[in-house]
């Protein structure tokens, strides 16, 4: 089949579990996964076999021809997309079954394969009113499904947030659609590097794209949203969706002239938003909300690999750009699986005990074993531990930026400080998910529901086994993806079409397999001398103390104070403390809580500031007639002033 | 030649982040009285070949002063007003340090840019001065005590001095002596004032001094 | 067949050499107190004794509490095995090892910590809450550290970043590094490996609990650890690839044993820091190797 007819089947499909799937959960499912399926094969086509796919109609839609594309790029995150949505439907089919949720589990399932679909259509999309049309379709879907649980008010307030938000990138972009029109005198969306005159459009790309992917500080909704929707949909949204702004950047930055700070400024961003991101994930205390902020730190560091690749095009065409590009496309892929991967287990820790606070739980492990070790191989995985898949894409972004270094160019000066934040920033992912992994399935169990949690069913547990394996194989065998990756990087910059890997893929695939292998074998071979050595059961060593209780283990705010402590100019943390006093003490309390900083101490500032000056203005409304007869006297009388003023030369 | 005065000076660098990062006031003075010395050294090592009298003279005179007496007067000082060892910091002591390495790359960078004679700009000369005089305002700034503030001051004259190496030629070091002279009488004075505000308020702690803003 | 000897006796070299440091250092700190002090085998007896003895789980530890222990072993020998040693060169070199090697050390760090936490004991949160912090700092200063020698050397793999003299920054280099070694393998200033109070403790709080053959495991791997850093800080600062074979394995072993004096010296005359004076140290050593790698710059572009 040619790759039109998988695509026309898989879009058949989408909309046939759209029409089909609102009352029966299974057909649904089956469609779902056949379109996902589909267009898994439709960008592994592309990807491998190299030509990318055109098609142009003949009829007008909205007074414009419809173009569709998909090439390297776009299948790189089509790929994306199949593979989150596939593994997503069959989570959610038990995660928010009808059973559990008998109003909002038909409009999920609806909003689900229209989200796919709205998703396929942004990255097919090759004419810029019909991309905005599905940009905006598919952000509208996403508030749908942030809101499925729509009777709680957090949930009310997310979507909120996460809507004006969309519609702010939104608004950028339609200033950048409209002018890219103006300019090239077409909607049409093609290669445009020869045009200098374009150039400053890559800037309103940046913000437009920019507050979708949400790197740092353009990240405000996506803590409240990734946080209170659905596990399975958060696992999209992070996993999947933030990437479509990702998609813009990476597509616009390879068809757009480059200005010569774009480079600095995309590398500079991305540092901070790696550092500061994982910063805040560290702070926090509810575990959907730390997983929100680690998104903020892998979208930095996607933004790295993009950000030297633009330097490179800047410098004309350095091979170093080749390295980072393919470091950030296997990032967005490494990401979306192991973020996926950590949601769902999130998920099944949510559905068993239904908190969020870390500090709540603990002692998980021995109820939910699957989950445990499926979230812990998840935590490595994103902490860039090897033998994993985050160690290699973060292995050739570091590379990349030390190609830059050892030119000792100019570029030099933004690359030192990028790769010391990026190995700051790793340090902290480890910290975090060291807290996260082990604060909720480690140690006692700290309250009621997390004694009496339970394990997750199959269709739960199959979609994380399968994304711990994608995790595991892009580890252990990173050369099998190079040749994706090559035809990827090429359709971006044709100067860096060369076959070859640029850096020893394959060696460092094969140390990583040894290790794991050897890893396995030391694991068993110590347990079994343990065992054969005899194994005893007592009491956790608390210095002696004979009487140790749950709540005396660490806390989500203990284990993370020294590091936020470093960080407390920017994270802004509350504390609410009340020591004991006196030889009886009362009761004592110590609170902490991480808001959001920009969010909170930025832009609410800034905007209860320009609602007091509206109100203001708000006295002329004052509901009399006679007043409103006088305005529009006055306006009158203004207009024509303006016209008499205007006239004289 | 340059090798070794530069040597000196990273030297000299050095010694401001340990200014800065120190906790305790011994530390403090001790940190300023050896860059006192190794600033001493400096003219006699740039003036090897046509050594003068009076050359040797003032180095001899800036080792005793800036080395031995001004440390000898604070840590009199220190001992007379009871003060206590411990440093409070109004900015910490990682930030202070880590703006005062920034603040030591800026300067090296900057002085590319300048405009020097060419057998100054292969030096540290410049850099190291700026480094110095940035020392001292953080010190100035982020630091509640006189006695640290003191030493603050008289690192920020340290990268005076070190500016004036520059002109060693054009210069007669007469003007050197003349702004030694004036820092171990400022330094005299201070101990004096050190003294008063310690019996005024019991305690040494500049904060204390904004009631006597009206 | 001659490679496979060739890894075999390596890796006899790293175990069977490694438990000798800690043995010197307390040697050295034994003279300096003016005591015998325990013999410098004693870290092997207490190995192979612990090899034998039965493990005491705590009720709340999972599988995980053994196998990290083993998982950590494992990353830290094969962190060992990427270092190059001097004339003998290295069992896999490739460009970007040296990034394999860091984050090799830090899968070590997240299974110490993952076990420690396993227990549910508010001490060994304690500890794994301050080594995975510390780290944060350490990394930085041993990714600098890095950058310093790429930059010098232009070279992005371990075997050719190491072998030439590392000009004018080796002082600041030398002194940034063995302030990241003491933090990493925990020594004095930064934690005392001898305390008996658990609250001061860093790494010692972490395996409280553990006993038997996952200690043993642990504390091989932490003797791994410390020669590791030891070789890394004498090849970076010697000019180890410049020399005849013989004389570069002799300045190796010199610098090693110097190191590790100078560790027991340190761990004699300095008492341990307060906690909240050990960023302020590690600010120290990220800002030496960050002049050393300016100098490194400033030095290759005159």
């Amino acid at each position: 089949m040619t790759v039109g007819l998988l695509l026309l089947c898989a879009c058949l499909a989408l909309g046939t579990s759209l029409v089909l799937g609102y009352r029966r959960p299974r057909v649904w499912l089956t469609w779902t996964v056949a379109g996902a399926v589909l267009g898994l094969v439709a960008a592994l086509r592309v990807l491998l076999g190299g030509d990318p796919w055109e098609w142009q109609s003949g009829f007008l839609l909205g007074g414009e021809a419809v173009h569709l594309r998909l090439d390297g790029i776009s299948a790189v995150f089509l790929l994306l997309v199949a593979v989150g949505g596939g593994t997503g439907a069959v989570y959610s089919h038990e995660y928010w079954s009808d059973r559990r949720n008998p109003s909002s589990a038909p409009r999920g399932r609806a909003w689900w394969s229209a989200l796919l679909l709205c998703m396929g259509l942004v990255l097919t999309a090759s004419n810029g009113l019909h991309f905005l049309i599905a940009w905006e379709l598919f952000a509208i879907c996403g508030y749908f499904l942030i809101t499925l649980d729509r009777e709680r008010s957090g949930v009310r307030a997310a979507g909120w947030l996460y809507l004006a938000a969309s519609h702010a990138g939104t608004m950028g972009l339609f200033a950048f659609f409209t002018l890219w029109a103006s300019l090239t005198g077409s909607w049409d969306l093609c290669p445009m590097r020869t045009h200098p005159e374009l150039a400053p459009l890559f800037w309103l790309a940046l913000f437009g794209f920019g507050v979708k992917a949400g790197f740092f500080p353009l990240h405000i909704w996506l803590p409240s949203a990734h946080a209170n929707a659905p596990s399975h949909v958060s696992a999209i949204m992070s996993g999947v969706a933030i990437k479509m702004g990702l998609y813009g950047i990476v597509r616009f930055s390879g068809w757009l002239p480059i200005p010569p700070a774009a480079g600095w400024v995309v590398l500079g961003l991305g540092a901070t938003s790696a550092l500061l991101g994982i910063a805040f994930a560290f702070a926090q205390n509810d575990f959907k909300r730390l997983l929100a902020y680690c998104s903020v730190e892998n979208i930095g560091i996607i933004m790295i690999g993009v950000g030297v690749a633009l330097l490179a095009v800047t410098h004309g065409d350095a091979p170093w750009g080749r390295l980072a590009l393919a470091g950030a496309l296997l990032h967005v892929w490494n990401h979306g699986a192991f973020k996926s991967l950590l949601f769902f287990g999130a998920g099944s820790v949510l559905h068993a005990t239904g908190t969020r606070e870390m500090s709540r739980l603990g002692g998980l492990v021995r109820n939910m074993p699957w989950t445990a070790g499926l979230f812990a191989l998840g935590a490595m995985a994103v902490a860039g531990l090897p033998p994993l898949n985050g160690f290699v894409s973060e292995w050739l972004i570091y590379l990349g930026l030390f190609e830059v270094v050892t030119g000792k160019g100019t570029t030099a000066w933004i690359a030192l400080p990028a790769a010391i934040m990026l190995a700051m920033a790793g340090a902290l992912a480890l910290a975090s998910f060291a807290k996260a992994g082990a604060l909720i399935f480690l140690g006692a169990a700290r309250t009621e529901p997390a004694t009496q949690a339970h394990e997750c069913g199959y269709w739960m547990r199959g979609p994380m086994l399968a994304l711990a394996c994608v995790c595991v194989v892009m580890g252990l065998a990173p050369i099998i993806f190079w040749p994706a990756l090559a035809c990827a990087v090429s359709s971006w910059c044709p100067a860096w079409a060369a076959g070859t890997p640029p850096a020893p893929l394959a060696t460092l695939g094969s140390a990583q397999l040894t290790l794991a292998l050897v890893v396995l074998a030391a694991a068993t071979a110590l347990w079994w001398k343990s065992a054969a050595n005899g194994l005893r059961r007592g009491l956790t060593w608390d210095c002696g103390y004979a009487a140790p209780t749950a709540r005396m283990q660490y806390t989500s705010a203990s284990f993370a104070d020294i590091a936020v402590g470093w960080f407390r100019w920017a994270l802004q943390p509350e504390r609410k403390a009340h020591r004991p006093h006196g030889d009886f003490p009362a009761k004592a309390i110590r609170l902490e809580r991480t808001p959001e900083m920009v969010l909170e101490h930025i832009l609410t500032p800034v905007g209860d500031l320009i609602m007091r000056a509206s109100a203001t203005v708000r006295r002329l409304q004052q509901g009399r007639l006679q007043f409103y007869i006088l305005y529009v006297l006055a306006a009158l009388v203004g207009i024509g002033l303006l016209v008499l003023v205007g006239r004289t030369p | 030649m340059s090798g070794t005065l530069n040597l000196v000076i990273g030297l000299a660098m050095g010694l401001n982040l340990i200014a800065l990062g120190s906790s305790r006031l011994p530390m403090l003075i001790r940190a300023m009285s050896v860059q006192g010395v190794l600033l001493g050294v400096m003219p006699l090592l740039m003036e090897s070949e046509r050594l003068d009298w009076r050359i040797v003279l003032v180095a001899l005179a800036t080792m005793a002063g800036k080395g031995v007496l001004i440390p000898g007067l604070l840590r009199r000082a220190m001992r007379a007003a009871n003060i206590e060892r411990e440093i409070e910091p109004f900015i910490g002591f990682v930030p202070s340090l880590l703006l005062g390495a920034l603040g030591t790359i800026t300067a090296v960078a900057l002085a590319r840019a300048l405009p020097l004679l060419p057998e100054h700009a292969g030096t540290l000369l410049v850099p190291g001065s700026l480094a110095a005089i940035l020392t001292g305002f953080i010190l100035l700034i982020g630091r509640t005590k006189a006695i640290s503030q003191v030493c603050g001051y008289l690192i920020l004259e340290n990268g005076i001095y070190l500016f004036g190496l520059v002109l060693i030629h054009s210069t007669p070091l007469l003007v050197e002596s003349g702004i030694l002279l004036d820092v171990t009488v400022g330094v005299f004075i201070i101990g004096i004032i050190v003294d008063r505000i310690q019996r005024a308020f019991d305690s040494l702690d500049t904060r204390k001094l904004t009631t006597l803003r009206e | 067949m001659t490679l496979i000897l060739h890894l075999i006796l390596r890796l006899a070299l790293w175990l069977l050499l490694a438990p000798l440091l800690p043995g010197i250092i307390n040697k050295v700190k034994a003279w300096v107190a003016g005591r015998r002090g325990p013999p410098v085998l004693q870290l092997y007896y207490d190995l192979a004794k612990l090899w034998k003895k039965s493990v005491v789980l705590s009720q709340l530890a999972s599988p995980g509490f053994v196998i990290g222990p083993a998982v950590g072993w494992v990353a830290l020998v094969g962190a060992a095995l990427l270092m190059p040693l001097g004339p003998a060169g290295s069992a896999l070199s490739f460009r970007g090892d040296v990034l394999l090697l860091i984050y090799l050390l830090a899968l070590a760090r997240f299974c110490t910590a993952w076990a420690a936490m396993e227990t549910g004991s508010a001490f060994e949160g304690m500890g794994a809450a301050r080594e995975v912090s510390y780290a944060v700092l350490a990394e930085a200063a041993i990714i600098a550290a890095v950058l310093s020698l790429i930059v010098h050397t232009g070279s992005v793999s371990l075997i050719t970043m190491l072998a030439p003299s590392p000009g004018a920054g080796a002082a600041l280099l030398a002194a940034g590094l063995f302030t990241v070694l003491l933090a990493e393998n925990c020594r004095v200033p930064f934690d005392d490996p001898n305390t008996h109070l658990e609250l001061t403790m860093i790494h010692e709080a972490m395996v409280l609990d553990h006993s038997g053959p996952p200690l043993a495991v642990i504390l091989h791997g932490a003797s791994v650890k410390l020669l590791l850093f030891a070789v890394l800080l004498v090849q970076a600062v010697l000019p180890i690839g410049e020399m005849t074979p013989p004389a570069a394995a002799g300045a190796l072993a010199a610098g090693v044993l110097l190191v590790t004096i100078s560790v027991g010296l340190v761990e004699s005359l300095l008492a341990r820091l307060a906690f909240r004076r050990v960023p302020l140290l590690l600010t120290t050593a990220f800002l030496l190797c960050v002049f050393a790698l300016l100098v490194a710059w400033k030095g290759d572009a005159t």
